[in-house]
């Protein structure tokens, strides 16, 4: 196989939300306004110093919609790091997702304002992130006093943030969209942790991995590890075909080399074991180029290629957001010293069994990283810290308001688990509502059904993307396919879910039947499936 | 209004309104997905192209060609069963996508023999026919996994398990090869896995055990395979592979004028499919496979006799093997299924009926089927078979003795087994 390029094309910047408006950073700093029509624009502060901007047309009708931003490292990124070097740490707002003008014109068009913050602090933050919402709300409402109605949305961490606001302030908001939202902190860092930790004791024991210093020192370590980790990921690029490992091995990945096992093979075991989706943005793990090729690249090869395009992706929020979250709990948060990796891949081990190279392999495999060789060292955390890491902001699932999901099936970084997930609760959540219903029925003779108060889009991956050149050689120039990467949506999907909370804000219910059906087709590449489920974090499965 | 008739109105209000409630639940009922006035429409994932279709690409010809037969002699209650098949050429990812496509755009009523543990595996896991309810019928693979109602609710086997397979061969090679050397080529998967549980219960033991990859299959492995089985100097080999590792093997072997006593599993064993790739019928001479339907050249048998016959007229030319015998049995028991389903067949009724019919279907199996109310369990025995010269593989003694056995530790048996007798005109009474 011809070697392939993938590093350079992965989608980092997906992460770093576009801005599109600035604003003082002055802490309670009143709403500067231009008083411009049909759209004035509003700028200020929040008590925190979240700058934040308010965009309202002449026609308000009293709704406003609220947009949370998604995870922006909270440190500035050397120019030298490969992917995300020169990043500076910004808190521009961003009253609408990607500072997408279809969507704000849509809003606009209904007499709609947008609103949003850039917060106060970047980082995982839904804890200060969630407060400055409230703030702003009532800011809003202040300024323009005509407000009736508040639906509020955001995309990753935003998301976390949206469901947060309609857990604990239900009364603010009328109807809530958190898009490819991100799981609870626990459940998301143990899936980078189960990535960066397989990575170090097979490919390179010299990664840090956690357990960073505090501070700057702290900050120099995970730098010096994202250049670690990008370094032996372009390494197994380059020995995909051949399965040779990486100079950089530990002890124990040399002797699983020296056993004959493929260092692709091990790349996806990793993969699988962290639970990352084996189709990523150009591997859909089904095709295969014409010729000899045609079916062992999909069996054997294009597994471990959509994990490295999906690890490489997730690699650097994994560290950074590790830093950055040990650095607010105090020390090391990732534990793996009770992780069963052999019952984490139980349900894949046979679908992915040719690209694993077989039993043997994986047996071998797991037994190098099974809690007892020496040769892979667990992880142990700092109960102080996973305690103080614990009493972050946590979403109970909990669905108070009409709520709106969409995230990619094959999401990298935020895993479509998170939101299938508050899908399962409510399931749960609309039983015990219709049950108690009844009961209410049965002394009032008056039965008042519950209303169904989720809709769940999924954004699913074609049956097959990947592209070959004419040598033969998987072809990465194209965009990203949908339901990969992270938030990879288009505008029609998000004008859908705009749409949505629209009715939901004015009807109080959230469409359904042919209209619904119609929408959702029209809007290209969604399922509202109910019986399409996906896998939750492995975090879960640990925890079952 | 006296007492009496208030009560009785208030009794009869209080009916209305839960009915009325109900209504309002509930939604109207729709016709069953894939189920239309003058259809019923199936779906089948398997591998029609790739290096393991070999011989499994023939079973949608066969299944169609009885389903022609049961629509042109009136269908299942007026309705004509149509079957959707997709290649998904043995790769466990594609037979996802292909099954989702299957159900969300071909909107069939049940999935039919999908092929292959990987894929069946994957397809219960991310596609989760299961949790929507969507009957599985008939899988091809025998892992015994698949009897795990809990995990696989809607999924039924019709093969024998690898397991009852590997026991029953066990039981023969204790008889008839005892002292002799053993050796197993095996696929490393849970196929593999399957067949190591059931040699450990019959208390095989083996000199070497060559696992391959799924997928590595090919004349390069096995001449490492022969090189292995050389060294250990092994009197027997079994032969526990897809039909491609059969024939690399097979082919291989004969180039290399290596001859062990060859053992073949059903599953890699028809002679047809191995023939077709060039590996010449000598080679199979003497090799010992097994079965749980009677032999394809058996025109006396009623069951072989029609299917052949059927065949022969819906895709002449091509040669009725193994892998037809069973795509054509399939279909017809298909067609019992859905006829007992009732006059509007759901996904739901079909399930019902084969736990409360299914063990009694007609079908040319030697073997009886375990389905029931707390057993999706399919076919459970084999009899055991001497191939010629040609490759036809006959019943050791000239007449068919039949062994049955579970997934467990129960023993091996001598089955008693009376099958039913084919219906009227082959179709479903």
């Amino acid at each position: 196989m011809k070697k392939v390029r993938i590093l350079s094309l992965l989608s980092v910047t997906a992460l770093i939300s576009t801005v599109f408006i600035t604003a003082p950073t002055v802490a309670n700093a009143a709403p500067a306004c231009d008083g411009k029509s049909p759209i004035q624009t509003c700028v200020g502060a929040t008590s925190d110093g979240a700058p934040y901007a308010m965009q309202v047309p002449a026609n308000f009708n009293g709704t406003v919609a609220l947009y949370s931003h998604g995870y922006r490292y909270n440190v500035d990124i050397p120019a030298g790091i490969p992917l995300i070097g020169g990043y500076k740490i910004t808190n521009t707002p961003e009253p609408v997702p990607g500072g997408n003008a279809a969507v704000a014109q849509y809003f606009f068009s209904q007499g709609i304002a947008i609103l949003g913050s850039g917060f106060a602090r970047q980082g995982w933050n839904p804890d200060s992130a969630i407060k400055t919402n409230v703030e702003l709300i009532d800011t809003f409402k202040k300024q323009f006093p005509a407000t009736t109605k508040v639906v509020a949305w955001g995309s990753s961490l935003g998301g976390v943030i949206t469901q947060g606001l309609a857990e604990k302030h239900p009364e603010l908001v009328s109807a809530v969209a958190p898009m490819c939202m991100a799981d609870n902190i626990t459940p998301q860092l143990t899936m980078a942790g189960d990535f960066l930790w397989g990575v170090k004791v097979l490919f390179d024991p010299s990664i840090k991995g956690g357990n960073y210093s505090p501070g700057a020192a702290g900050v120099a370590e995970s730098y010096t590890d994202l250049v670690k980790v990008f370094t032996v990921m372009g390494k197994l690029q380059a020995a995909l075909a051949t399965g040779a490992w990486p100079d950089t091995a530990s002890a124990t990945g040399k002797a699983l080399a020296a056993a004959g096992v493929p260092s692709r093979s091990a790349l996806l075991l990793l993969g699988l074991m962290a639970g990352l989706p084996t189709q990523s943005a150009h591997f859909d793990s089904v095709s295969g180029p014409e010729g000899a090729l045609k079916l062992t690249f999909p069996l054997a090869l294009s597994p471990a290629l959509a994990i490295l395009e999906n690890g490489t992706n997730a690699a650097a929020l994994a560290v950074l957001a590790t830093q950055d979250v040990e650095n607010q709990a105090g020390g090391a948060i990732f534990d793996n010293t009770k992780t069963d990796y052999a019952a984490r891949i139980d349900g894949e081990r046979v679908i992915y069994n040719a690209a694993l190279s077989g039993n043997t392999v994986i047996d071998a495999l797991l037994g190098a990283l099974s809690a007892a060789n020496p040769g892979a060292p667990r992880a142990v955390a700092d109960p102080a810290a996973v305690a103080k890491m614990n009493a972050l902001h946590v979403n109970t699932g909990k669905i108070n308001v009409p709520t709106v999901l969409m995230v990619g099936v094959a999401d990298p970084i935020t895993p479509a688990g998170a939101s299938q997930r508050l899908v399962d609760l409510y399931v749960e959540q609309y039983a015990a509502e219709k049950a108690a219903a009844y009961k209410a029925y049965q002394t009032t003779r008056d039965y008042k059904a519950p209303v169904n108060k989720l809709l769940m889009l999924w954004n699913t991956t074609p049956t097959s993307y990947t592209k070959f050149n004419a040598a033969g050689s998987p072809d990465t120039s194209a965009p990203a396919a949908q339901g990969t990467n992270h938030c990879n949506f288009t505008s029609a999907q998000l004008l859908l879910v705009a749409k949505s909370l629209v009715q939901a804000s004015n009807t109080g219910k959230l469409p359904s039947g042919a209209a619904l059906y119609t929408a959702v087709r029209r809007a290209g590449n969604l399922s509202i499936d109910k019986g399409l489920s996906v896998p939750l974090l492995k975090y879960y499965t640990d925890n079952q | 209004m006296n007492a009496m008739n208030r009560r009785k109105l208030i009794t009869a209000s209080a009916v209305l309104a839960i009915v009325g409630l109900a209504a309002t639940a509930l939604p109207a009922q729709a016709a069953e997905v894939g189920v239309s006035s003058s259809q019923i429409k199936l779906g089948m994932t398997l591998p029609m192209t790739g290096t393991a279709s070999l011989g499994y690409n023939k079973i949608p010809g066969a299944a169609k060609a009885y389903f022609d037969y049961l629509n042109a002699n009136g269908g299942i209650n007026g309705r004509k069963v149509t079957l959707v098949v997709k290649d998904d050429r043995y790769v466990p990812t594609e037979a996802v996508a292909k099954t989702n496509e299957l159900i969300l755009k071909d909107k069939v009523m049940a999935l039919l023999a999908p092929l292959g543990t990987a894929n069946v595996k994957a397809v219960a896991s991310v596609v989760n026919p299961g949790r929507r309810g969507i009957p599985v019928l008939f899988v091809n693979t025998g892992f015994s996994g698949f009897a795990d109602k809990k995990k696989y609710p809607t999924t039924y086997t019709v093969l024998p398990s690898y397991v009852m397979e590997a026991k029953i061969m066990g039981e023969y090679i204790k008889e008839n090869f005892a002292g002799k050397k053993i050796g197993l080529l095996y696929q490393d998967d849970d196929f593999g896995t399957d067949a190591l549980a059931g040699f450990k219960t019959a208390g095989v033991n083996f000199a070497i055990r060559v696992p391959y990859a799924s997928g590595s299959q090919n004349a390069a492995a096995a001449a490492g395979w022969i090189t292995k089985f050389k060294g250990a100097e092994v009197d027997v080999v079994i032969l526990f592979g897809v039909s491609s590792a059969t024939s690399a093997m097979l082919g291989v072997a004969a180039q290399l004028k290596y001859a062990p006593q060859w053992m073949l599993g059903s599953v890699g064993g028809d002679a047809t499919t191995i023939k077709a790739t060039g590996v010449p019928a000598a080679v199979l001479t003497n090799a010992i496979g097994f079965s749980p339907v009677p032999a394809t050249t058996d025109m006396k048998d009623e069951y072989v006799k029609f299917f052949s016959d059927i065949y022969a007229k819906a895709v002449p030319g091509s040669a009725f093997d193994l892998n037809v015998l069973l795509g054509m049995n399939t279909a017809f028991m298909t067609a019992q299924a859905l006829k007992a389903a009732g006059a509007n067949p759901t996904r739901k009724s079909l399930i019902n009926a084969i736990n409360t019919q299914g063990a009694t279907f007609a079908n040319s199996a030697l073997v009886p089927a375990a389905y029931s109310r707390t057993s999706q369990v399919g076919l459970t025995g084999y009899w055991v078979g001497r191939y010629s010269s040609s490759g036809d593989l006959s019943p050791i003694g000239g007449s068919y003795v039949t062994y049955t056995t579970d997934s467990g530790a129960g023993a091996v048996v001598k089955s008693t087994y009376k099958r039913p007798a084919m219906p009227a005109k082959g179709l479903p009474n």
